[in-house]
C-alpha cells in the first residue's frame, strides 16, 4: 500500500534543503488534495495561511474521525504513525508554526501513549523546536468539523462557528491555524520523497454485509465489481451509503468510483467508506438509525438541526410503525431539504443527505411502510 | 464598495454585515438571536437572505464586491417561517405576550401550520428574584453571552446536545443556589420572556384589596424615565406626576419618593466618607446602592466587605423610615402598613427577602409589573392628569433624581460631601466627567486640603476592571446594570442604547429643573434628622439605616 509506505525523516530534510517555496510548488505539481472530504489542494490552504500576517500560527492534525464506517486513520495511526508526525513537523517548517496539535478521538486514546512515544523519539531524531499536544476529544461527532476543533482545543463547548473567517486566516486564539487529516498528513512526506507517488490512491474503509471488511487502497476510478470481487458480499447487496452524512445508493457493478460518478447520483463521497447494505434491510430502518445518529451529535447551536434533527427522526418512527401517509413523506423530503440549505454547519448541511437520496433510489421500500 | 441590493446598485461600507448594511437602508430583516452589542452567532437563522444564489444568515455575512442580495423571495420567507415553526416560541404557553421581541418578529415572519408537536418538557424554576422557564427558550444564547461578556459572572451556560440542548447554571442547580447576581440583565435580553422576574404583583393586588391594609408605594428614581414606554410615549419621557396618579388609581393610599431615600443615603454615606477620611481608611469606600453589586461582592470579592458603605440601599431605607417615623407621625401601627417599592431592578427582590436587612419593604415590583398593573386597571396611562407625590416623604432633591444614573450617586455624594466638609458652596453643580456614557468614569476632588479621587463603573466587566486598580481610589461608585439603574433588569425591554442615553438624559433634566439640587438642603432630610434621627450615623440611625454583609460560596 502507498500509505504505509515509510520516508524516516527524509521527506522533512528534502524540505528544509528545497525551501518552503518550493515545497507548496512540489505538492501544488503532485497533486495532494486534501482527504478529509473536501479535496480542497493542500498547497493552496497551506499558501493561504502563509498569506496571513501574524506573529503565530498553528498546525493541527485532525485524527477525530468519527464517522460511522470510517476507520482509515486509525489504520494509519496503528501502521504508519511515524509518516503522519513527519507531516506535520513539514507542515509546521512550511507554515512557520512553533506549536501542532494532534485532535485525537476520545475512542482513540489507546493509541495514545505509542503515539506520545513516537512523537519524542521523531522530534528528538528532527531536532526541531517544536511542540506537538496530543489533544484527547471527548467523543463528539461535531468535534471532527474544523471550527468545532478549534473551539474545543481552546476549551471551549465543541460547537461550530460561521466561515469566513476560516481557520486558515483565523483560527486558534484568532490567529492563522491550518487543520489536515491524518492521511492527507501523511501523504505529504511521501509526495515530498518518492517520484512515483500517486495523487489519485485512496484508502477505502469497507464495512457492513461483507466477508472481508477493512480498509483497502484502490485507485480513483475504480471499478464496483473489482471492490465487491476483494470483499466478498455476503448475500445479495442492496445499496450501499458512505458512511453517515454520504447519502444512499444501489449497488452497480460498473460503477466506476470517484468523486463525479458518485455526486451524480446524490451522494456525497467524503472519505470513501462505503457501508454495503445487504436484500435483508428495509433502507427506512437503515435511515431512521442513521437520523438517529444525527439527533445525538447535533451541537444544538442552530435552529434547524437543534430542532429539526430530532423530527425528521419522529417522521421516520412514524412512517416506521405504519402510521404515516403521504404527506408524512412529503413533510419528511421538506424538512431534510430544509435543514440542509440553512444550517449553519457542515453537520446540518449534510444531514438530511441519507433521507433524500434514499428517498430518490429506494421509494418503494417508504411506500410498503405506509398505512 | 458597490453591491446589489434587491436590484439597485449600492455603495456600501465592506466592512458591514449584510444585516447592518439593510437596517441602514431601512429594510427589515427579521432576527432573534442577534443584538447589537453581542457577537453574531448566528443561532436563530431567521435573517436568512440570499447571497449570489445561497442562503445565508445577514447577521454573520459580509459580502464582497458586486455581491448580489436579495432580501425577500419566496425561498427566504418559506425557508424563515419553517424555521420559525420549529422554534415554535410560546408554544406551550398559547402564544407570547406583548412583552417581548419575539412576538413582533413572531407576526413579522408569519407562522402558518404549526406541524410539530413541542417536545420540550423542563421543570420551570422559581427563585426569589428570578424565575426561568426553558420550555419557553430557544435557545439564541443572549442571556449566556450577556452573563459572560458583559456581566463576567458566567452564572449560565449551555449543556447537553441537539435538541437536549438548554441554558443552566452548573450541574442543573438553581440560580439561587449558585453565584448568579440577579441582575437580570439575562431577562432584558431574553426575546421570549423564558427567564423572568418573580412576580409579587399577585401579592401587592391583595394587599390593595384589603381594607384594613395602609398600602404605601415608593418608586425608584428611574422609573419616571421609562414607565411611559410600556406605554408607547417616547423613550426618555418623564411621566412622574402620571405615574403618581396612576398608582393612587391603582389604589395606593400613599405614593413616596424614593429620591428621598437616596438623599437620606447621601446624608450617611457622605457622613461615613468624611469619618473614614478623618480616620484614614479603609479606602476605597464602595457605595452600596445597587443590591447586584453587593452580590456580586459577596460571592466573587468578599475580601472587600471592610470597604463597603454600610448603609442600605435607598429604599431599604425609606422602607425602614415609613414603618418607623411615617407611622408614628401618621399614628399607623407598623403592621398594618404594607410597603411596595417600584424597583427598575430584580436584584431588590433578592434584598428585600434578605435577613440581615430586618427589611420593612413588604413587596418589590418592576417597572414592567407596575405597567401590567396599571393596564389590568385598565388605566389610560397616557392623558393621566399630574399629581404630587405625598409630601410627608416626597419631596427630593435633584441629586437624589440622578440616582438613577451610573455616577450619579457619586456626583449626589460629592455635592453633599464637598460642601458639607468645606463649608462652601458649589458654583456649579454637574461634575461633568461624570455624565459621559461611559463604562468606567474617574476623576478627583479637593476636601479639606486632600485630593479625593473618585471612580464609577457601570457593567459587571468594567466592575471587574475597576477593581484591579482600586487601590488608586478614595471612593467608587459600582453599578451592576450597563447605564446604571435606566438600563436595570426591571425596566422596560429595550433594543437600542440609545433608548438609556434617552432615559439617563431625562433624569438629569428634571435634576436641572429643580431649585433644590443638595440632599443635605432638603427640608424633609432636615426634618427627619431633627426630629427622629438626630445626626447621620447617630446611634439610632445606624440601627435603622445601616446594614451588614456576609461572604458567599461561589460554587
Amino acid at each position: 500500500m502507498q500509505i504505509l509506505r515509510e520516508t524516516k525523516l527524509e521527506g522533512l530534510r528534502l524540505a528544509k534543503k528545497i525551501g518552503r517555496a518550493k515545497v507548496l510548488e512540489v505538492l501544488s505539481k503532485k497533486g495532494l488534495v486534501g482527504r478529509g472530504g473536501a479535496g480542497f489542494p493542500i498547497a493552496k490552504k497551506w499558501e493561504t495561511s502563509l498569506g496571513v500576517k501574524a506573529k503565530e500560527r498553528y498546525v493541527i492534525c485532525n485524527a477525530d474521525e468519527g464517522e460511522p464506517g470510517t476507520f482509515k486513520d486509525k489504520f494509519i495511526l496503528k501502521n504508519n504513525p511515524e509518516t503522519m508526525i513527519e507531516g506535520l513537523l513539514i507542515a509546521a517548517y512550511v507554515l512557520k508554526a512553533k506549536r501542532c496539535f494532534i485532535y485525537l478521538r476520545g475512542e482513540y486514546d489507546y493509541l495514545r501513549e505509542e503515539l506520545e512515544e513516537k512523537i519524542s523519539e521523531i522530534l528528538k531524531k528532527s531536532k526541531m523546536k517544536i511542540s506537538i499536544e496530543i489533544v484527547r476529544g471527548a467523543g463528539a461527532y461535531i468535534c471532527g468539523e474544523e471550527t468545532a476543533i478549534l473551539q474545543s482545543i481552546m476549551g471551549n463547548r465543541g460547537n461550530a462557528m460561521y466561515k469566513p473567517p476560516h481557520p486558515t486566516v483565523e483560527g486558534l486564539w484568532g490567529k492563522p491555524t491550518v487543520i489536515n487529516n491524518v492521511e492527507t498528513l501523511t501523504c505529504v512526506p511521501q509526495a515530498l520523497v518518492y517520484d512515483d507517488w500517486n495523487p489519485d490512491y485512496r484508502l477505502f474503509s469497507i464495512s457492513g454485509d461483507v466477508c472481508h471488511p477493512g480498509v483497502y487502497e484502490w485507485e480513483l476510478g475504480v471499478k464496483m465489481s473489482t471492490i465487491l470481487d476483494t470483499v466478498k458480499p455476503n448475500g445479495k447487496l442492496k445499496a450501499m451509503a458512505f458512511g453517515c452524512f454520504g447519502g444512499i445508493m444501489p449497488v452497480n457493478k460498473n460503477l466506476s468510483v470517484s468523486q463525479n460518478t458518485i455526486c451524480k447520483e446524490g451522494c456525497q463521497h467524503g472519505a470513501f467508506s462505503i457501508i454495503f447494505i445487504g436484500e435483508k434491510h428495509n433502507i427506512v430502518d437503515i435511515c431512521l438509525s442513521i437520523a438517529k445518529f444525527y439527533t445525538y451529535e447535533s451541537c444544538g447551536k442552530c435552529t434547524p438541526c437543534r430542532e429539526g434533527t430530532i423530527r425528521l427522526v419522529n417522521l421516520l418512527k412514524k412512517i416506521k410503525s405504519k402510521k404515516a401517509d403521504k404527506s408524512d413523506i412529503k413533510l419528511l423530503k421538506e424538512f431534510a431539504e430544509h435543514i440542509q440549505e440553512t444550517s449553519l454547519c457542515g453537520l446540518g448541511r449534510s444531514c438530511g443527505n441519507h433521507i433524500l437520496t434514499s428517498l430518490k433510489h429506494f421509494k418503494k421500500d417508504y411506500m410498503g411502510y405506509l398505512k | 464598495m458597490k453591491i446589489i441590493l434587491d436590484g439597485k446598485k449600492v455603495e456600501v461600507d465592506g466592512e458591514k454585515t449584510i444585516l447592518e448594511i439593510c437596517r441602514g437602508q431601512n429594510i427589515k430583516i427579521p432576527t432573534l438571536c442577534y443584538h447589537k452589542n453581542l457577537f453574531p452567532e448566528a443561532r436563530c437563522r431567521l435573517c436568512l437572505v440570499e447571497l449570489d444564489g445561497k442562503l445565508v444568515t445577514a447577521c454573520s455575512t459580509k459580502v464582497k464586491e458586486n455581491s448580489k442580495i436579495i432580501t425577500s423571495s419566496k425561498r427566504i420567507l418559506k425557508a424563515r417561517r419553517r424555521n420559525m415553526e420549529l422554534m415554535n416560541p410560546g408554544a406551550d404557553i398559547g402564544g407570547l405576550s406583548d412583552d417581548f421581541e419575539a412576538r413582533e418578529i413572531y407576526e413579522q415572519v408569519g407562522l402558518g401550520n404549526v406541524r410539530f408537536k413541542s417536545i420540550k418538557n423542563y421543570l420551570s424554576e422559581l427563585g426569589a428574584a428570578l424565575v426561568r422557564d426553558n420550555n419557553k427558550c430557544i435557545n439564541c444564547g443572549r442571556c449566556v453571552q450577556v452573563c459572560e461578556k458583559i456581566q463576567a459572572i458566567s452564572a449560565i451556560d449551555f449543556a447537553s446536545r441537539a435538541h437536549d440542548e438548554h441554558v443552566t447554571p452548573y450541574n442543573e442547580k438553581h440560580l439561587s443556589e449558585i453565584a448568579c447576581i440577579k441582575c437580570g440583565q439575562c431577562l432584558i435580553n431574553c426575546p421570549v420572556g423564558a427567564i423572568s422576574e418573580r412576580s409579587h404583583l399577585k401579592e401587592v393586588v391583595k394587599a390593595l384589596n384589603n381594607p384594613r391594609k395602609h398600602v404605601v408605594a415608593q418608586t425608584a428614581p428611574s422609573i419616571r424615565a421609562a414607565l411611559g414606554e410600556l406605554f408607547d410615549m417616547e423613550p426618555g419621557t418623564l411621566v412622574t406626576g402620571k405615574m403618581v396618579t396612576a398608582l393612587r388609581k391603582c389604589g395606593f393610599d400613599k405614593v413616596f419618593d424614593v429620591d428621598l431615600g437616596a438623599d437620606i443615603t447621601i446624608m450617611e454615606e457622605s457622613a461615613e466618607l468624611l469619618k473614614r477620611i478623618e480616620k484614614g481608611g479603609p479606602f476605597p469606600m464602595i457605595t452600596t446602592c445597587c443590591p447586584a453589586w453587593i452580590l456580586m461582592m459577596e460571592h466573587f470579592y468578599p475580601k472587600l466587605i471592610p470597604n463597603m458603605s454600610t448603609c442600605k440601599s435607598p429604599h431599604e431605607m425609606l422602607g425602614m423610615l415609613i414603618k418607623t417615623y411615617y407611622a408614628e407621625k401618621a399614628g399607623i401601627k407598623p403592621k398594618d402598613i404594607v410597603v411596595v417599592s417600584v424597583m427598575p431592578c430584580v436584584a431588590k427582590k433578592f434584598e428585600s427577602t434578605r435577613p440581615e436587612l430586618n427589611t420593612e419593604v413588604d413587596y418589590v415590583l418592576t417597572t414592567r409589573e407596575l405597567g401590567r398593573l396599571i393596564k389590568q386597571k385598565k388605566i389610560d396611562f397616557v392623558n393621566l392628569e399630574e399629581q404630587d407625590f405625598d409630601p410627608t416623604l416626597g419631596i427630593a432633591s435633584g441629586a437624589g433624581d440622578i440616582f438613577g444614573n451610573a455616577g450619579g450617586v457619586m456626583e449626589a455624594a460629592l455635592r453633599t460631601g464637598y460642601e458639607v466638609a468645606t463649608g462652601k458652596r458649589l458654583k456649579k453643580v454637574e461634575f461633568d466627567n461624570l455624565r459621559d456614557f461611559a463604562g468606567i468614569k474617574t476623576g478627583s476632588v479637593k476636601l479639606g486640603g486632600k485630593t479625593i479621587k473618585y471612580a464609577c463603573a457601570n457593567g459587571g466587566a468594567n466592575i471587574r476592571k475597576l477593581l484591579e486598580s482600586k487601590d488608586k481610589y478614595h471612593f467608587i461608585e459600582m453599578m451592576v446594570c450597563p447605564g446604571g439603574c435606566v438600563g436595570g433588569g426591571g425596566q422596560p425591554i429595550y433594543f437600542d442604547e440609545d433608548v438609556l442615553k434617552l432615559r439617563s438624559k431625562a433624569l438629569y433634566e428634571q435634576d436641572s429643573k429643580k431649585e433644590l439640587r443638595r440632599s443635605h438642603e432638603n427640608p424633609i432630610v432636615k426634618e427627619i434628622y431633627k426630629k427622629y434621627l438626630g445626626k447621620p450615623l447617630s446611634k439610632k440611625a445606624e440601627k435603622l439605616l445601616h446594614t451588614k454583609y456576609q461572604r458567599r460560596e461561589r460554587f
